[in-house]
């Protein structure tokens, strides 16, 4: 099992490397496809730690195998481990499963492009970073993988790099994803200090001990870090422009898997947030307040990545609320069945932007059905899981979140009305776009391209496609609330949920979710695709706010990027010009003029080499009289 | 010992000596400084020589003896060097040789 | 009555030794100067002897006022009027330097011997008569201070080699001297 597990890890890893090193000797298709297998070895590994696990019995689902000790000061002590537990072993599966399809589709999507090595190199490096990440048997081990997966979204987000907007949307996502490694820094600088460890157990066996503001503050700084990577408010202004990436990139990182990192650690580390439940609660709170936020943003994006973008900001939204009210297993099922169709969607949505020849703008596009149905049924199948409909996959998911939040008292309950409203909004602005893009009359840009080359997509891009839809249909059956939970037992021992919603809860949760999805379709029927629509009302005022992200964009400007410009030209001026480059220019005129100036001795004269030697033996002479 | 102490044969080391080290830097014939040198070095000699006598040892003597070979010696070269210079039809002017002027 | 003879004469070498020493220095004619010096060197001499020091004085005699002298003499006869050099000029601090310094030197030994040495100076050791004489010195040059002796061999071998290569003319110079001639 635990060979499994390593061949997970390093598979990708060995990927990346060999595309690194051989260069420019191996074909850009060998690359795609050395990067490919890497990624579904990876996936056989998880498979074979997965079976493993299985067979063993509930209590004994746990290992950790230790490569080598990697840090050794005092008297702490991290080796390189690996835990392999349900948990993690669900993430793996779901990082290298949907990453394995998501690769193989980028063979297809990526084909042509100059530098498809690189990418190649940089998506199995992706995948490796992230199994670490999930795989790590301790929080430094963790925070390495978390480190090194910003690295490579940086790297994929910025993969086209001639284009300016691109590399902006790169250094924004790393600069803001690194606020957040360093509020987890501290948060681990702090459990060090206090319980002198950062492996699992003993770090949460100690922090039993520790004074509720020493835990806070941990809880906080791994929510920052949390927040960052799965851009919630108020860390969230990164992922729409991270939409620059490649649409693979887009589906891989920002939707099915390092977002959701911050899920992960959550659950990971939950008896610390156990411990800290004001934080746990503030947890939920973002989450609630960024899946309205980014609904309602999501109804007025024309561009087709950034409407699934911010859906999934509002989904992770949903997960968050989920582990903040300590539904673990609920929130974990989320992720899940999310990877699945917002991968989809993603996928989708760049079959279409590849046939429309790189076109992202929506209002450009209109009856895309008529000249792929294909992607047209799959569009639908994920937009109808997204929106939570019965039997697909997203409906059994969100609709447990839901109905833990409606069984966690006041507090939750409020955020179960957040949660509906949110249901609401995620029938309306998926519709939307799904009208908007697919239904009517072909535009003038589609008719353009309504015969395109190998159908809809070569094999590589569509059988993806389909498996994922087939997924999105069947991922949510494992667990339905009343009948059978396999998913929550599961994760049962790892994470034990803090709320257990009855069954009346479950029924009125799913009903009015459900109730209310179908509201919001049918609202965006009335305004989109009705055959005589109505127009759009005009609020200007909340347009503005909801066109500019609600001004979030603008208030950082202010507040963070205008006053570090400042300051750096202020220094430049007082401290680094005059002071810096002052006193590397004085070094080396006041070097120039002391040679010059010692230079003066060099009379040339023999006489007053003479006299130099004759006085200096005089001096020596008093030295050697004072000092006997 | 008869006639005066040491220290008398000494202080005419030291005079003669100071009158040597003028003698190298105030004069600019180079043949002068040369044989101001030898002044100098006779000196010494001299002081080796009152040591030898303090001390009843030998030693200081046996060193005046290598100081005056090896002073024969560098009056060859100097007076080499001096020669080579008139040849070449140049001054005899200590001051004159500035070549080597940082 | 010995005694009185030794000083008179001591003091008669030592006030020679001093004269011709700044003779040496003071002359403009470079013939002069050199003259000076072999009378400064026959008052060593004398000094020498007052000294035990018979060999030396012997060697000081034969080697420096004999051999050293008569060569530079040879190169002033030599030279002719070239070697005549005015004292003035060039720089002046250089002149004050060279004063200041010669007389601190001076100071500063006269200050070790008068106070500094003490005692020490005057506490002679017991001499044999044949102390200073050829035969000692011989024998500790063959004995004690035989590498001494050897390494001064070739100090001297080394300076003959030298002033032979000094002295022989380049092929440009025979060319100048011939040119020099026959124009």
């Amino acid at each position: 099992m635990t060979q499994g597990a390593w061949l997970c890890l390093l598979a990708p890893l060995g990927g990346a490397w060999a595309i690194t090193v051989m260069g420019d000797s191996i074909s850009r298709r060998t690359a795609a496809w050395i990067s490919t297998i890497s990624v579904f070895t990876a996936f056989a590994g998880a498979l074979v730690s997965f079976v493993a696990l299985l067979r063993k019995g509930a209590e004994e689902r746990e290992t950790m195998t230790t490569a080598w000790t990697w840090l050794s000061t005092g008297s702490f002590d991290v080796g390189l481990s690996l835990l392999i537990d349900p948990l993690s072993v669900t993430m793996m599966l779901i990082v290298s499963g949907v990453g394995g399809l998501i690769v193989l589709y980028s063979v297809g999507y990526m084909e042509g492009d100059p530098e498809e090595r690189r990418y190649f190199a940089y998506m199995s490096f992706f995948v490796f970073s992230m199994l670490l990440l999930v795989q790590a048997g301790n929080f430094l081990i963790l925070l390495v993988g978390w480190g090194l997966v910003g690295l490579a979204s940086y790297l994929l987000i910025g993969f086209w790099h001639n284009r300016p907007e691109a590399v902006a949307a790169a250094k924004k996502a790393f600069i803001m994803n690194a606020f957040g490694d360093a509020t987890m820094a501290l948060a681990f600088f702090v459990l060090i200090w206090q319980t002198g460890t950062l492996e699992f157990a003993p770090a949460f066996a100690g922090a039993a001990d520790l004074s509720s503001t020493a835990l806070n503050l941990v809880a906080l700084g791994l929510l920052g870090g949390a927040v960052a990577k799965s851009a919630q408010i108020p860390l969230h202004t990164w992922l729409p422009d991270a939409m620059e990436g490649p649409t693979p990139v887009s589906a891989l990182i920002h939707a099915a898997t390092m977002v959701t990192a911050g899920v992960y650690l959550i659950v990971r580390a939950h008896p610390i947030f156990e411990l800290a439940p004001s934080i746990q609660d503030l947890a939920a709170g973002l989450g609630a307040i960024t899946l309205l936020v980014a609904g309602l943003v999501a109804l007025v994006q024309t561009d087709i990545k950034r409407v699934i973008a911010y859906s999934t900001m509002s989904q992770i939204g949903y997960m968050f609320l989920a582990v903040g009210l300590g539904a673990y297993s609920n929130g974990m099922f989320h992720l899940m069945t999310h990877a699945f169709f917002k991968a989809l969607l993603f996928m989708a949505a760049g079959l279409v932007i590849h046939h429309l020849a790189g076109e992202q703008d929506i209002r450009k596009m209109g009856g895309v059905r008529r000249i792929m149905p294909r992607t047209y049924i799959a569009f639908l199948i994920g937009s109808l899981a997204l929106v939570g409909i019965p039997p697909l996959s997203g409906f059994f998911s969100k609709d447990s979140i839901l109905a833990a939040a409606l069984a966690s008292g006041g507090y939750g309950q409020v955020l179960f009305a957040f949660g509906l409203v949110g249901a609401l909004l995620t029938g309306l602005y998926t519709f939307r776009l799904f009208f908007i893009v697919f239904r009517g009359e072909p535009s003038p840009l589609v008719e353009e391209h309504a015969h395109g080359h190998h159908g809809e997509g070569p094999w590589t891009m569509t059988v993806p496609v389909a498996v994922l839809t087939l997924l999105a249909v069947i991922g949510g059956w494992i667990q339905i609330a009343g009948l059978w939970h396999y998913f929550g037992d599961w994760l049962h021992d790892v994470a034990e949920p803090l709320v257990e919603p009855t069954v009346t809860q479950d029924y009125i949760a799913s009903a009015l979710a459900v109730g209310l999805g179908l509201a919001g379709m049918a609202i965006a029927w009335i305004f989109y695709a009705a055959p005589r629509r109505r127009p759009l009302p005009r609020l200007a005022a909340a347009r503005d706010i909801l066109e500019h992200k609600f001004y979030f964009d603008e208030l950082y400007d202010a507040v963070f990027y205008k006053p570090a410009v400042w300051i750096s030209a202020q220094g430049k001026r007082f401290v680094e010009d005059p002071l810096i480059g002052g006193s590397i220019t004085g070094v080396t005129s006041g070097a120039r003029r002391a040679g010059g100036a010692l230079g003066e001795a060099q009379t040339g004269y023999l006489r007053t080499y003479a006299l130099a030697i004759a006085g200096g033996v005089a001096v020596l002479i008093v030295v050697f009289v004072a000092v006997q | 010992m008869r006639g005066p102490d040491v220290s008398w044969y000494l202080i005419v080391s030291a005079i003669l000596f100071s009158i040597g080290v003028l003698g190298v830097i105030l004069r600019r014939s180079p043949l002068i400084v040369l044989l101001s040198l030898e002044i100098m070095l006779n000196a010494a000699n001299l002081a080796l020589i009152s040591f030898a006598r303090l001390h009843g040892d030998h030693d200081g003597q046996i060193f005046a003896l290598a100081v005056m070979a090896v002073a024969a010696s560098e009056v060859v070269v100097g007076l080499g060097l001096i020669v080579a210079v008139a040849r070449r039809k140049l001054v005899l002017d200590v001051d004159r040789f500035r070549v080597l002027r940082g | 009555m010995g005694d009185i003879l030794v000083w008179a004469i001591w003091i008669l070498a030592a006030g020679a030794c001093l004269g011709s020493g700044i003779a040496v220095v003071s002359f403009g004619n470079p013939f002069f100067s050199a003259l000076a010096l072999i009378g400064n060197l026959a008052s060593l001499a004398v000094l020498f002897l007052l000294a035990s020091a018979e060999f030396l004085a012997a060697a000081q005699v034969l080697v420096y006022a004999g051999a050293v002298m008569v060569m530079f003499l040879f190169v002033i006869a030599y030279l002719g009027g070239r070697a005549d050099t005015p004292f003035e000029g060039g720089p002046s601090w250089v002149s004050a330097g060279a004063v200041v310094a010669a007389t601190a030197l001076l100071v500063e030994i006269v200050v070790v011997i008068g106070l500094k040495a003490g005692d020490a100076l005057s506490r002679e050791a017991d001499i044999e008569r044949s102390f200073g004489s050829p035969a000692e010195i011989g024998r500790l040059f063959l004995t004690d201070h035989l590498l001494a002796f050897e390494i001064t061999s070739i100090v001297l071998l080394v300076a003959a080699i030298g002033g032979v290569i000094l002295g022989t003319k380049t092929r440009d110079e025979d060319e100048l001297d011939r040119l020099g001639e026959s124009a």
